[in-house]
């Protein structure tokens, strides 16, 4: 990505706040969506953000290739979900909330946007769990199959096969939908 | 038409403010501002932080030896001070302190240093009359 190749990692990694700030910037709101889907609660979301975040920082030394920054801050986020789904909690995985802006913007826009997102949605959470998070990483930052796979720690043929499975699924319901 | 990225992104745009707050702490509280007063004040905190925390086992084993060090010196001294209060009073440190004269004189002679050598008087020059005669010389 040639986004990613103008990111500010070297002065991070010698300690530039400002840098971070950049860096973060960048990825906290990809970062966010794809930790949501993954927890489905704001408040558990925002911690693994954050918990995210300062990882980095305290281990940026563990990143060999400065171009692959974007793909390392996701697989730290998503070992994050994965330890919090082991811990105890009272999150219920099928509560889907509500769309935080709805009160935002102008009606005029907001039913209009409201329809796609709302469809779009939908089929994305019919989608199993391990091929959804497959397809936000495609969709959220574009990732290649062998940073998916880095990042959600699963062989790159298993990713390749759910990725091909979940564009088929929704395809299929896109098709049913219309 | 939208794409899922767009979709995906504005479904959580009420969360951005939330995570510019989370993203600012974090960056502050990893990064503390180096302003000279805050410096000042958090010094204690600071030189913790980047000094002691980072080393801390070899600070603890430096601190272990000293303490060994000092346990050792005291110990040490505790029993050279007991061997010398059991051991001695005034009269018999005075009394050997004869002795050892006594002995000595026996040894030399009485004040043969004093009468083996001549008397030397000191009489102090100039120094350029000294450079004088050392030329002359």
């Amino acid at each position: 990505m040639a986004e990613t190749e103008q990111l500010p990692v070297q002065p991070a990694r010698e300690g530039n706040p400002a840098a971070w700030d950049a860096l973060f910037r960048r990825y906290q709101l990809p970062l966010y969506v794809y930790v949501f889907d993954l927890l489905r609660d704001e408040h558990t979301s925002l911690d693994v953000v954050q918990e995210t975040f300062i990882a980095a920082i305290r281990h940026i030394g563990g990143l060999r290739d400065n171009a692959k920054f974007g793909s390392w801050l996701f697989s730290i986020a998503h070992q994050k979900c994965v330890q919090s789904w082991r811990k105890p909690k009272e999150i219920l995985l099928d509560e889907i909330p509500d769309s935080p802006d709805d009160l935002e913007d102008s009606p005029g826009e907001l039913l209009v946007r409201r329809e796609d997102e709302a469809e779009f949605m939908n089929l994305l959470n019919q989608l199993p769990q391990p091929q959804r998070s497959v397809l936000l990483l495609h969709y959220i930052e574009d990732f290649s199959l062998e940073e998916i796979s880095g990042i959600t720690a699963t062989p790159l043929g298993t990713v390749k096969s759910r990725l091909h499975y979940a564009r088929k699924l929704l395809r299929k319901l896109l098709e049913e939908n219309k | 038409m939208k794409t899922p990225r767009e979709i995906l992104f504005e479904r959580h745009r009420a969360a951005v403010p939330k995570l510019n707050k989370l993203r600012r702490e974090t960056v502050d509280a990893e990064f503390p501002r180096r302003s000279s007063s805050v410096a000042l004040l958090n010094w204690p905190a600071l030189l913790w932080r980047e000094l002691i925390w980072p080393c801390r086992r070899v600070w603890m084993g430096l601190a272990a030896v000293w303490i060994l060090i000092v346990a050792a010196n005291f110990s040490l001294r505790d029993n050279s001070q007991t061997a010398i209060t059991e051991s001695s009073s005034p009269e018999e440190i005075v009394t050997a302190w004869k002795q050892q004269q006594q002995l000595l004189t026996e040894l030399i002679g009485p004040n043969e240093t004093k009468a083996g050598l001549p008397a030397k008087r000191f009489s102090p020059q100039p120094s350029g009359r000294r450079q004088v005669e050392v030329s002359v010389t």
